[in-house]
């Protein structure tokens, strides 16, 4: 068993973490974690990447501090045609993101919980380009349960 | 020297690359005068499908009778709306397309799976909007992406969330106007509910009996999202009811006797008709003694107050996942106000729904093992998981002899007519202790793959089986009664059938190409009846139908017509 061995250490190992190795792809959830930055009127921000042959985002787990609105910049540093399928609440966000381009994307999401996001192009999902957003805190108090407080996993 | 990025500009809605026609998205304001009113007669306006079961009663009877018996042979689809799925969803091995279509004025407003409203144009089957709520792919589906339906009034289309919350959009453009949260995820709650217009209230409840959470409706104001009442299903200590649990300990805390199926409603005597679910853990009693009320009960709530006025129980103290979500048919015999549910238990009551009293207890389906009820209401449990690790077989299994999808009742032949699942299933005790967000059954459960059979049959009001059509596979999909003497209903393998109301031959039939699981309806538009049926298999399936877990999802509503007369 390998179980101890750093994770960072063992996927580099395994050729789990970059294309054609291990796998054809990048195995979902094997990239990088990226925080998003709250401002101070509380609307949150971050940058998303992919870099040159990676065909994976940067950060591929963005973590935002709460529900809400988040303003993403997007980046492709790659020197292929890519896009991004965000999840919103209303409809997804899809952009178009040609080599050596950048935009915008402005999400609603709830928390808590987790979305995916991916690249919807012929090439490029299930290749890496597929992220998620993780959105911690809680429901507000008016919509929890009236009961004693219950033991969690 | 560095290049200057090319601008890719803003994401856009994914609606926009949809080819819709510009200045298409907009749909007129047929719902502006949708009103309590109207809503309540909404048998007086046969053209539109306005509520949830067609009507506050809960028949699932449209007087439209252009489709008849004579004709019916002829009917064809008249347009098809294939949604489809792209980019990853939650639970996507268990989404089903289990909504019931509303229809006013020409326009269809329908939910999906995994947070997706459409209008469409009802005539033509062409997207006006769609809205998509963002659904978190690791909230607790209790059980599978469904959702069940909206409900339209005052220029609003509402409707629930996995991630349970409510939401109003504006019914010409799609756009949220208010968003509100109604249960906590983090508890393993959900929602998956079709709301409830009643006055100037939607109402709505929770989801999530097999994570341990404490049931309750939610009223919220029409206009402002203004939360009006909450009415939990299991009581507090000291309240009525309390005494039937344990004393000590917290076992109601986690009682569950969710909503998650639509009540119906009677202005006369102001009370909403609400079946409750299972209690938790589902299999294990031993943890709950007692009756466990208000769990596998009909309860009658005061819609002003939101308090419980009376209950009658279908299964006390319930061992087999017995909820009694099924609808309650309010219905006219001899004079009396009466109430016709059928549970998943395998009988069906009829109780007078003005005070909750017993009229008549039949079964309705062929084999039922767990225990019996006699005429008078006396219910002797005779096999169940008490042991722990000893399996035990009982009939029907937890998916119940019928399950959410819904019975139909005609006036005119005044037979209720009920989709019927015969098959069993498999518990073995296995006690564990209670986490808030993990599955809380108390059990191992199988279910029968051999020897599950269906059919539909028809009832009068004293419990007679009038006729039975018999199918080889159980029959998951709600039925639907037409004024032509039609009763419509949907099979697991995709054939959708339209059955004599009177004597249950079958008179047509259509091969959908994916099992039904919904709620098929009519409406009329420029003298035209159409019957639409969304058709998607999924959904619990290892509960109700695991033989065919195998079977491909598909994701289409399916609207048929008459050959149009040139």
């Amino acid at each position: 068993m390998t179980t101890t061995q750093e994770r960072a250490d063992l996927l580099e190992q395994l050729g789990l973490n970059a294309q054609n190795k291990a796998a054809l792809g990048q195995v979902l959830g094997t990239g990088r974690i990226g925080r998003a930055t709250e401002e101070a009127d509380g609307r949150m921000t971050a940058t998303i990447r992919i870099r040159p042959d990676e065909i994976a985002w940067d950060p591929s787990i963005l973590v935002m501090p709460h529900g809400g609105d988040i303003e993403l910049t997007l980046i492709n540093d790659d020197l292929n045609t890519h896009c991004a399928l965000l999840p919103s609440n209303g409809d997804r966000k899809f952009i178009w993101l040609v080599n050596h381009s950048k935009g915008k994307a402005t999400l609603n999401l709830d928390g808590p919980g987790y979305y995916w996001f991916s690249s919807p192009t012929g090439n490029d999902e299930g290749r890496g380009l597929t992220g998620a957003i993780v959105v911690l805190g809680d429901v507000p108090p008016e919509a929890r349960l009236d009961r004693p407080d219950q033991p969690r996993p | 020297m560095t290049v200057e990025y090319v601008d890719a500009g803003e994401a856009v809605d994914q609606g926009r690359l949809s080819g819709k026609v510009a200045g298409g998205e907009v749909a007129p304001p047929v719902v502006r005068d949708v009103d309590y009113e109207r809503i309540r007669n909404a048998r007086s306006e046969p053209q539109n499908w306005l509520t949830y079961y067609g009507a506050y009663d809960g028949q699932r009877y449209s007087p439209l009778d252009q489709i008849n018996t004579e004709n019916v042979k002829r009917l064809a689809p008249a347009w098809v709306f294939q949604a489809g799925v792209s980019g990853f969803i939650a639970g996507a091995s268990t989404y089903s397309f289990e909504a019931a279509p509303i229809v006013v004025d020409g326009i269809m407003f329908l939910s999906g799976w995994d947070g997706w409203v459409w209008a469409l144009d009802a005539k033509t089957g062409i997207e006006i909007w769609r809205y998509k709520h963002a659904v978190p792919f690791d909230v607790s589906l209790c059980c599978g992406n469904v959702n069940r339906g909206v409900a339209v009034a005052q220029n609003k289309v509402f409707f629930v969330t996995a991630n349970a919350h409510v939401l109003a959009l504006d019914a010409t453009t799609g756009k949220r106007v208010w968003d509100k949260t109604y249960g906590d995820v983090r508890a393993g709650e959900s929602a998956t509910v079709a709301p409830l217009v009643v006055k100037n209230m939607v109402i709505v409840g929770s989801s999530g009996g097999e994570f341990g959470v404490r049931g309750h409706l939610d009223a919220f104001d029409l206009e402002t999202g203004e939360h009006q009442w909450r009415c939990y299903t299991v009581p507090k200590p000291g309240e009525p009811g309390s005494e039937t649990w344990p004393s000590d300990g917290e076992a109601w805390a986690r009682g569950g006797a969710n909503c998650w199926i639509t009540g119906t409603f009677d202005p006369e005597t102001n009370l909403l008709y609400v079946g409750t679910g299972n209690p938790a853990p589902d299999f294990d009693g031993g943890v709950r003694e007692g009756d466990n009320l208000y769990t596998d009960s009909i309860i009658a709530v005061d819609v002003d107050a939101g308090q419980i006025r009376w209950h009658y129980q279908c299964t006390p103290h319930d061992l087999w996942d017995y909820d009694s979500i099924g609808e309650c048919i309010l219905f006219e015999s001899d004079g009396r106000k009466l109430l016709g549910h059928f549970d998943k238990n395998g009988y069906f009551f009829v109780l007078d729904r003005t005070n909750g009293s017993l009229v008549r207890i039949t079964p309705f389906v062929d084999r039922i093992t767990w225990g019996a009820i006699t005429r008078d209401g006396q219910v002797t449990p005779k096999v169940y998981p008490d042991e722990e690790g000893v399996p035990v077989h009982f009939y029907p299994g937890p998916a119940g002899a019928k399950e959410w999808t819904h019975a139909a009742y005609s006036p005119r032949t005044e037979l209720f007519y009920v989709p019927v699942q015969d098959v069993g299933a498999t518990a073995t005790r296995r006690r564990r202790e209670f986490k808030e967000s993990i599955p809380y059954w108390g059990a191992g459960v199988q279910v029968d793959i051999e020897e599950a059979v269906g059919y539909v049959s028809a009832f009068d009001a004293a419990g007679d089986e009038k006729w039975r059509w018999r199918n080889e596979l159980p029959m998951c999909a709600s039925v639907l009664a037409t004024g032509g003497d039609l009763v419509f209903a949907g099979e697991p393998s995709g054939e959708f059938n339209a059955l004599h109301a009177r004597t249950g031959e079958q008179l047509w039939q259509f091969q959908c190409g994916s099992g039904h699981h919904s709620s098929p309806t009519t409406y009329q538009v420029d003298g035209r009846q159409y019957v639409a049926v969304p058709v998607g298999w999924g959904g619990w399936a290892e509960g109700f139908l695991p033989g065919m877990l195998g079977a491909g999802h598909g994701s289409a509503l399916i609207v048929f017509a008459l050959p149009e007369t040139t």
